[in-house]
């Protein structure tokens, strides 16, 4: 009985402290650094274009078949200040697909994509779970520029770091694009 | 005594106004049941429409007139769209006869608590009537715990409102308020009005013995089938009945419009007593937002072997207590004498064996010691002490 009692003492505590809810569309609650969200395409700001070649090894190991690739030549190699042959001509995610695996980022060679923290992306468009190229690209720059992304293998995938790397010559024009240390999730959080 | 015109449209409009007054009363309940369930448990509660939500049972109210209304194809038809008018009508007709001060009530009957008795019965039939006539067994099993659980309750609530009733001398409610100038009743039998408002919360299905409507066990009993309009009358018939029980608890056991302090204009006397009955609702809602659903038998057993018992032995104290002129003060030494003696009964019928049971079951228990679980970083103290 004296139990019975102790659970009104309990319940009636709510009511004079502040609720725990979010009303969610004024009030966001912070998204936790681990948190992994839909994927996006990253920017390769030392030759101005994507990391991605196209290759489509995501869009071959994508569990879900969410994704379609198709790339072009890249216009930049043929200028000389890029060292990417092939470059992504079109990008597409179905975000009604996509499970948020994660596979494509284990899978690429290239840096091109990294899961990011998007999730609102809902959208009145019947159309509207597409995400092209360029939204995912805005969608990378994004999370480059909030995570501190740094790239995993810069010798081989940052155009300025190979570009020097190939031609000694001009090694001191060597941009500055972070260690060459492959960093964790956790790191940049 | 012969009825003129003029009666006849002072009913109606009597009529009109008391239907609108409740209507409104239960739909202040509705949003301060959301508000203060939601406060309960951390959350907000409705805070979209108007401010502080007060719009919402509008919103709801809005909603379910525009829903489509139907009825199952088996189901019988007539029976199936009576059945919420059978719950709805006896609910607003006892408060024909709820005074709201001593002069203000539409038919200030000298056997009021009868007419209470009368026709608060008769919400079975209609509870039992839409659980069969919808042809689901959810609705039919619903009906049949409907059945079980109001017959059950309505004797304790009876027995109360009788001992209530030889108390005060009078079935008015009016003389009942005004027996109480002084001291109000729940000082007197404090046990009374603990098994009224236990009774009341079972015959209105509030939380704790929301059985047969309990969602994960027949999804809504008796109400199953019913959707827009219908249902709404039977929301609102839900809200008026947990008004009512408010309203009674106030009127038999605290006073209704009256307090010790002297006699109070109308307007604050009508005021104390709504207060009264709003403290009780939410006292409804606190319970409701604390207990969690008993099973159906210990529905049955707490009514039958622990309420029935008591109220019957409280009636018998009152009566005694009348009948030889002895000081009110012994009812209140009586009141809490019957519940020292029911707890220490408990106690040795039931709390005895259990607690062997228990005992029984500590000494047996193979003792699995638990793992110690993984943290992210490993704590400094997470040595595993070997228990005896």
């Amino acid at each position: 009985m004296i139990a019975g009692l102790k659970g009104f003492l309990t319940t009636i505590r709510w009511v004079f402290k502040r609720p725990v809810t979010a009303n969610y569309p004024e009030e966001h609650l912070p998204v936790q650094p681990r948190y992994m969200g839909f994927p996006a395409l990253l920017w390769d700001t030392t030759a101005d274009e994507p990391f991605c070649t196209g290759c489509m090894v995501c869009v071959r190991e994508c569990p879900t078949q969410c994704m379609s690739a198709r790339m072009h030549d890249n216009p930049n190699f043929a200028a000389g200040t890029s060292h990417r042959r092939k470059i992504i001509e079109h990008f597409e995610i179905n975000y009604n697909r996509c499970i948020l695996c994660g596979i494509c980022v284990d899978v690429c060679a290239f840096d091109a994509i990294e899961m990011t923290h998007e999730h609102e992306l809902a959208s009145y468009a019947r159309n509207g779970a597409r995400a092209d190229l360029p939204i995912l690209l805005s969608q990378g720059r994004r999370w480059m520029e909030r995570s501190g992304w740094r790239p995993r293998n810069p010798e081989k995938n940052v155009a300025g770091v190979a570009l020097a790397k190939r031609a000694p010559a001009t090694a001191a024009t060597k941009l500055d694009t972070g260690s060459g240390k492959a960093p964790s999730r956790e790191d940049d959080a | 005594m012969s009825v003129t015109l003029l009666d006849i449209v002072w009913a109606a409009v009597g009529a009109v106004a008391l239907v609108t007054a409740v209507s409104i009363l239960g739909v202040s309940l509705v949003w301060l049941e959301r508000k203060f369930l939601g406060r309960l448990q951390g959350r907000p509660g409705p805070n979209r429409v108007g401010p502080f939500g007060l719009l919402q049972p509008v919103a709801d109210g809005i909603k379910l007139l525009w829903k489509e209304d139907v009825s199952p194809g088996p189901s019988a038809k007539v029976l199936f769209y009576v059945a919420p008018l059978l719950v709805f009508v006896p609910s607003f007709v006892v408060w024909l006869t709820i005074p709201f001060t001593r002069d203000l009530a539409l038919r200030n009957l000298d056997t009021s608590v009868f007419f209470f008795v009368a026709f608060s019965t008769l919400s079975i039939v209609g509870v039992l009537l839409a659980g069969w006539s919808a042809a689901s067994k959810y609705s039919v099993l619903g009906g049949f715990r409907a059945a079980a659980q109001l017959v059950s309750y309505e004797i304790p609530l009876i027995v109360i409102a009788i001992t209530m009733v030889a108390l005060a001398g009078s079935m008015s409610f009016v003389d009942i308020v005004e027996a109480q100038r002084t001291v109000p009743y729940i000082a007197l039998v404090p046990l009374a009005a603990v098994l009224f408002f236990i009774a009341g919360l079972a015959e209105i299905g509030r939380t704790p013995f929301d059985i047969y409507l309990a969602e994960s066990e027949v999804v809504g009993g008796p109400l199953v089938e019913y959707s827009g309009a219908h249902w709404a009358v039977f929301y609102l018939a839900e809200y008026g009945n947990t008004f009512l029980v408010g309203a009674l608890t106030a009127l038999l056991f605290l006073g209704g419009w009256s307090w010790p302090f002297g006699t109070l204009p109308a307007p604050a006397a009508v005021a104390l007593f709504l207060t009264k009955s709003y403290f009780v609702t939410v006292l409804i809602f606190w319970v409701r937002g604390t207990y969690p659903r008993l099973r159906i038998d210990q529905m049955m057993s707490l009514g039958w072997k622990i309420l029935i018992p008591l109220s019957f032995v409280t009636l018998v104290t009152v009566v005694v207590q009348r009948f030889y002129g002895w000081p009110s003060w012994t009812l209140t030494l009586m009141s809490l004498a019957t519940l020292a003696l029911a707890a220490w009964l408990q106690t040795r019928l039931q709390g005895a064996p259990a607690r062997a049971l228990a005992e029984k079951y500590r000494r047996d228990a193979v003792v699995v010691q638990a793992k110690p679980r993984l943290h992210r970083e490993a704590p400094a103290a997470a040595k595993v002490e070997a228990s005896s």
